[in-house]
């Protein structure tokens, strides 16, 4: 298990350093000219070479790369340009927390349903309960977030306006653009919808896996020696199906975790939520290039983390690995 | 004096909803099996005998449905109209299956004490301790070593042997009344086997439990049960007892079977093996006589037009065939007069094609951080040591050893698949290089190779015609068009038509797909071949065929064969010169016959007695090895077979290394016991056996 | 009598034609896989013939150009008027639609078939080779993965949109094509992962090693042996990939990252008429929604069948 663990750890690192390479050849060489980006195109020529110079675009490349990387460990990614000056490690934090809590939400609304539907669905393969949830989530699968969170807001936020319940408790408000330090009290009512958008993506997903995983172990020649045991249906089904079935739902569910935290671009977008990902938006729209890279090294951070976690989860859950 | 009957299956019809239609996949079947008894159903793939099994314990896929007027009864209940629950019961305590294959049996995450517990709890109402304490006592009983610490193991961690004995207690904790044995030890090595049959045997004895044992192996049947079923193509050919069937077999079908199978130190000197030609007939649409006609050698007008009747014989045994009376009366005589097409001389020594020396192969282990670290290097897996042999030019050498031997790695080496650690290779008289990528095309024409599994060797992608063809072109650098000619040539040397040529691999049978890949073989005309267990994907009646075919195709073209398997007995049939290998080690070489009599090392005379001989009356040694072949990650000191050897002779055998003994006339053994000493113990075991 | 010979490549023409056949009676046999293939033919006619079919073959055709802001009662159902209503722009929503189909189809379709085509030789070479080869590649493969795929199209299609290209070079072309070079540099690794592992499965199937012991190259042991039974799984992979690659096209689209104004991009149109003006001109944002959804979901329908129709006959 330690070798197991520290065999996955090194993979991790690894992958991240490697990440980190090409982030900063995405943001540094890709453009041709980072000086020029920032400065926008009318810039004069000398202007752009003053820039260059201050940024150290000059010297070569690998020295670049370790003097930000060095930086960004130190915990120094410097100011923004977008936001007037602000340092970025605070914005980025800060907005980290924000999608976190939206992701978190979404799991928690999204982990019990799928799981349950995924389940009803394989046990039930091809009859009519199947059948209705697999059109549920392939409609659902088949709808983009700035649809589903389009029409949320139509649905839900404008009809409900009016209502005097909903207004007094303050759910469901069209915008989530709550101010962007906003306490988890304060954010909680305008995280619901955007949530609920983020929760049917993950929902569909999470349960065809779930019902795919139950198909299969439900075909497998263990559960046949469980029923030919003369088990009990639910303990055939708890003690020898799921605990199977559910292995790779839950790996599933550690990864997707880190994809929720990191940000969900669109959902924030549509919603107006102050999140990791609109202010990447802003900061590309803005040309902020220290911020894009900060916000894009945080984000794979989380995600691999996150990686890290459902392979250690799984090692945990599954006795098969421990000996490798 | 007539036992009382528990399992009485009458007319059971069984059918698989395939791709909208039904085919019946078991027809007409019909058993009766005595309390304490135990019934074999032998046959092919495909004969319809798993799918007995699964209609009997009630737990076809959901594709399958026992039609109408089947009648399964047990202990006088009628099984086929009984519901779930009430056969959840049944299954709980009185039909118990013993499945295939133990690994995927087992579920993976839960402890092995806990799977057998479980059962203890809902159907013998014990409680958690007691339970638990019941599954310890029912693994010592089917001998599991340290029972109380195998409980709290997970199945990956036991060996497929362990594995099954976990099985087979699950099976029997209830102590139920019909035992179902699906092929229960055909993953296993011989060895195993020997170990678990025997088990089976005793304990089966010991409930008088009724058992149902499917195999395709003829020899388990003679060794293990009482009464046998013959099944072929959904249907039962023959029934009768064991002795019966065996000894005086009547249907056509049955003797082809039994004749088919090369005896333990049968040489292919001695003549042909009857093959059946020809493979089953489809369940689509089943021929209107009998289903065996197109392959028997009896058939006669009627047998195409008109279905035999299973009829009642003399002593209580049925038979599918218009003809058996003729058969038992001996009018007809269907075991044709084999020729030895082969030449007879043995012992003629002819010059040398391959030489191996030192031949080694260590696969390094990954290094975890510590050991890094550490500067630690963790013992390499020695799957090879030291091994040295040589070919002569047209003779077949047969390289025998279970799982774990080392033996497809030796071939892989030579061929050049894997890359050795240590030793040389040289083909007549020139050194040849490690790796096949860097062997210069004239080496590759002279060594070639069949594989194991015809599934896997052929590209399911290009024709036959197109991958026979290539090595033409590339290895015997003829024309397109020469080579399109020879092509028909060499799939007329594997009996098979011309047109194969344009047919993919997906529509070949499993044997046409091994002559196939032989034809491939003998395209560049090599020296040599390699044949790494060429017929053990096949059914009995296929390899028959092909081991012929190896054996007349080695006498017209001289070809030399590297000849591996882990049946004795086959590797006996074809081979000049045989060694036995063991946990990377060559420990015996002799000339084909040498090694079934006395004097042989102590691991070939349990492999010989373990080995199911398919003759009801023949009475093993009864030598059987202990635990489980060693992991070559930590080999044993001196003797690597010391561990399970039950001839050991003491500290010795721990300690030092096995000189090499010979007996002047080309018998090798590696042991310490001297041969006259070997001899004299081992004669004395098989005049005890011949006595008795 | 054997008159005529069939060459190898003809067979092996009429085999796969043949094969070919078999699968698309597959594909039609069960009806949601039939609905789902129907409905990507349709949309695929439309993206080719939209210019013919369309009432208005320019998109930006404004009934009535003095009038600023859309009237309400402009969505009348009498086609070849205006079956979908109006945008805000007084623009012809049926035809936008319509028009839209070949900009989805060029990015998505494109560019998955560009990330399919480099993913499958990069995956078969990694993966026959294996070894440091492996090792390396395989590393910035699971680098770049680690990157979502929308965030690195936002921040490849950020930065390209903001260089300052002479028009009509090449960069400028690349910048236009920004969208479906993007979906290529994305999806291609996740097709190079698939490939890989079942060129490594394939690899170790005898017939390979059967190639190797009578001497043949890695070019031909890649391409004629291997290569031909990765195509189920690649056919599998390649659907998939270009349903999300509509989502991801027009998911860009909506945030303003993918085609520009004013062209008729089915995720361009929903963010143009969302926000206060939704009330007034729910149409014009609900069709292009629509359409997005009803391509996807065939998409997906066909998707599935295919990769029923493989692992049955695989
Ligand atoms: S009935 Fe005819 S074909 Fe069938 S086994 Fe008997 S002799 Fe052979
Ligand atoms: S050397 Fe000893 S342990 Fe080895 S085979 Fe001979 S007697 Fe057995």
């Amino acid at each position: 298990m330690g070798r197991f663990m520290a065999r996955r750890l090194a993979f991790f690192l690894v992958t991240l350093w490697m990440t980190s390479v090409m982030i900063f050849l995405l943001v540094r060489v890709l453009p041709g000219d980072v000086a020029r980006v920032i400065l926008g195109r009318d810039a004069s020529e000398t202007q752009v070479e003053a820039k260059r110079e201050e940024l150290g675009l000059n010297d070569p490349l690998f020295v670049q790369y370790f003097t930000w990387i060095t930086d960004f460990v130190r915990g120094d990614w410097g100011e923004s340009f977008a936001f007037r000056g602000q340092d970025i490690r605070e914005l980025v934090t800060q907005r980290l927390v924000n999608s976190a809590r939206l992701g978190l939400i979404s799991m928690l609304i999204a982990i019990p349903v799928s799981i349950t539907l995924g389940v009803i669905a394989g046990l039930t393969e091809g009859k009519l309960p199947d059948n209705l949830i697999s059109v549920f989530s392939l409609s659902v699968v088949s709808l983009p977030e700035f649809v589903t969170g389009l029409f949320l807001i139509n649905t839900v936020a404008l009809k409900w306006a009016d209502n005097p319940i909903a207004e007094k408790i303050g759910w469901f408000p069209s915008s989530s653009a709550v101010r962007a330090d906003a306490s988890f009290r304060d954010a909680l009512p305008s995280l619901w919808l955007p949530a609920i958008a983020a929760t049917l993506v993950l929902l569909a997903y999470i349960a065809r896996l779930t019902r795919a995983g139950v198909i299969e172990e439900k075909k497998s020649e263990y559960v046949r020696t469980a029923v030919l045991k003369g088990l009990p249906y639910p303990v055939v089904i708890f003690k020898h199906i799921l605990r199977n079935a559910l292995l790779p739902t839950v790996t599933v569910i550690a990864i997707s975790t880190g994809w929720l935290i990191s940000g969900l671009v669109v959902i924030e977008f549509v919603f107006g939520y102050p999140g990791l990902g609109s202010l990447l938006i802003t900061a590309i729209e803005r040309r902020d290039l220290p911020m894009i890279q900060a916000v894009v090294m945080v984000t794979v951070s989380v995600i691999l983390i996150a990686n890290f976690v459902a392979d250690l989860l799984y090692a945990a859950l599954n006795p098969r690995i421990t000996l490798n | 004096m007539d036992k009382e009957i528990l399992l009485h299956v009458e007319n059971l019809n069984v059918s698989y909803r395939v791709n909208g239609g039904w085919l019946r996949a078991v027809r007409d079947f019909h058993a009766q099996i005595r309390r304490g008894d135990i019934c074999g159903i032998v046959g092919e793939s495909g004969s319809g005998k798993s799918t007995v099994a699964t209609a009997i314990i009630g737990y076809l896929s959901d594709n399958g449905r026992i039609e109408k007027g089947s009648s399964i009864r047990f202990s006088g209940e009628e099984l086929t109209t009984k519901g779930r629950l009430a056969m959840q019961s049944l299954w709980g305590t009185q039909i118990k299956l013993v499945p295939q294959n133990p690994a995927a049996a087992l579920n993976p995450s839960i402890k092995v004490g806990e799977q057998l517990a479980e059962i203890a709890r809902y159907h013998l109402g014990m409680n958690r301790h007691d339970a638990r304490k019941a599954a310890v006592e029912m693994f010592g009983k089917v001998q599991l070593a340290d029972p109380e610490s195998v409980v709290f193991r997970y199945p990956h961690e036991l060996s497929g042997g362990m594995q099954q004995r976990v099985v087979i207690a699950m099976a029997l904790i209830t102590r139920p009344r019909l035992l179902i044995l699906d092929e229960p030890t055909t993953g296993l090595d011989v060895t195993t086997e020997a170990v678990i049959l025997d088990l089976i045997r005793d304990l089966i004895d010991d409930m008088q439990a009724a058992a149902l044992y499917i195999t395709h192996n003829l020899g388990v049947v003679a060794q293990v049960c009482d009464q046998v079923i013959v099944m072929y193509a959904g249907e039962i050919m023959a029934d009768g007892s064991v002795k019966k069937v065996f000894i005086e077999p009547i249907h056509p079908y049955t003797i082809g079977l039994l004749n088919s199978i090369p005896k333990l130190g049968q040489s292919k000197r001695q003549g042909a093996l009857q093959s059946i030609e020809g493979s089953p007939p489809s369940l689509k649409n089943p021929p209107k006589g009998c289903v065996f006609a197109q392959r028997c050698p009896a058939a006669v007008e009627k047998c195409y037009t008109e279905k035999p009747e299973l009829e009642h014989t003399h002593e209580g045994r049925l038979v599918r065939c218009h003809r058996w009376q003729e058969i038992h009366s001996g009018v007809l005589d269907i075991i044709p007069e084999t020729q030895a097409d082969v030449e007879q001389v043995e012992r003629l020594e002819r010059e040398s094609l391959l030489k191996v020396e030192n031949m080694t192969k260590h696969f390094g282990v990954r290094r975890s951080l510590m050991e890094v670290i550490q500067g630690k290097k963790p013992a390499p897996i020695r799957a090879v040591d030291g091994v040295n042999f040589g070919v002569q030019k047209g003779r077949t050498l047969g390289l025998v050893g279970e799982s774990g031997s080392g033996k497809t790695t030796l071939s892989r080496l030579i061929i050049g698949l894997t890359e050795r650690t240590d030793g040389e290779i040289e083909l007549m008289k020139i050194k040849i290089r490690s790796n096949v990528r860097e062997r210069s095309a004239d080496v590759l024409a002279q060594m070639q190779m069949i594989f194991q599994n015809p599934q896997n060797s052929l590209n399911p992608y290009l024709t036959v015609g197109q991958q026979i063809r290539r090595p033409l072109m590339k290895l015997a650098k003829m024309k397109h068009d020469e080579a399109a000619q020879e092509v028909y040539r060499l799939l007329r040397a594997v009996n098979l038509q011309d047109d194969y040529a344009s047919r993919f691999p997906g529509e070949l049978s499993g044997g046409e797909k091994q002559r196939v890949a032989i034809a491939r073989a003998f395209a560049s005309n090599p020296e040599l071949i390699i044949c790494d267990e060429p017929v053990s994907a096949l059914d009995v009646s296929v390899q028959a065929a092909v081991l012929n075919l190896l054996a007349r195709l080695q006498e017209d073209r001289d070809t030399a064969y590297i000849f591996i398997s882990h049946d004795l007995a086959v590797v006996g049939y074809l081979a000049d010169y045989i060694a036995v290998m063991y946990l990377g080690q060559l420990f015996e070489v002799g000339y084909g016959h040498d090694l079934f009599e006395p004097p042989y090392h102590p691991y070939t005379e349990a492999l010989i007695s373990a080995i199911p001989v398919p003759d009801p009356s023949h009475v093993s040694q009864r030598i059987r090895l202990q635990g489980d072949i060693p992991s070559p990650r930590s080999l044993p000191t001196g003797c690597r077979f010391h561990t399970r050897c039950p001839r050991k002779i003491g500290a010795i055998c721990e300690t030092e290394d096995p000189p090499w003994r010979d007996d002047g006339e080309g018998h090798f053994i590696r042991c310490h016991i001297p041969l006259e000493d070997l001899q004299a113990m081992q004669q004395q075991l098989v005049m005890a056996e011949a006595s008795s | 009598m054997q008159f005529f010979t069939p060459t190898p490549t003809l067979v092996g023409l009429r085999r796969s034609l043949k094969a070919v056949g078999k699968f698309a009676r597959e594909l039609f046999s069960r009806p949601p896989t039939a609905a789902g293939t129907l409905t990507v033919l349709f949309f695929l006619f439309l993206a080719v013939f939209g210019p013919q079919i369309a009432p208005y073959p320019d998109p930006n055709f404004q009934k009535n150009p003095s009038q600023e802001a859309p009237t309400l009662n402009l969505r009348e159902f009498r086609l070849g008027d205006y079956p979908f209503g109006t945008d805000r722009l007084g623009r012809d929503v049926f035809s936008r639609v319509i028009l839209g189909t070949r900009s989805i189809f060029r990015a998505a379709g494109l560019g998955t078939l560009i990330a399919v085509i480099v993913g499958t030789f990069v995956g078969l070479f990694i993966g026959y080779q294996g070894a440091w080869v492996d090792e390396i590649v395989g590393r910035i493969i699971d680098a770049i993965l680690a990157i979502p795929a929308l965030l690195l199209a936002l921040v490849i299609i950020g930065i390209i949109r903001n260089l300052n290209f002479e028009p009509n070079s090449w960069q400028s072309e690349v910048a236009d094509n920004a969208v479906l070079i993007v979906i290529a540099i994305v999806y291609a690794p996740i097709v190079a992962r698939v490939v890989r592992s079942a060129t490594l499965e394939i690899k170790s199937r005898q017939f390979v090693e059967a190639a190797q012991i009578r001497g043949e190259s890695p070019l031909y042991i890649i391409f004629r042996e291997i290569f031909p039974s990765v195509i189920p799984a690649l056919v599998v992979e390649g659907a998939l990939r270009f349903s999300y690659a509509i989502f991801l096209v027009a998911s860009l689209g909506f945030l303003g990252f993918g085609a520009r104004p004013p062209s008729p991009d089915w995720g361009l149109m929903v963010s143009e008429n969302r926000g206060g003006l939704y009330a007034l001109t729910p149409w014009a944002l609900e069709y292009p929604a629509g359409a997005i959804a009803l391509l996807v979901i065939g998409v997906n329908l066909m998707s599935d069948g295919i990769k029923r129709t493989v692992q049955k006959s695989g």
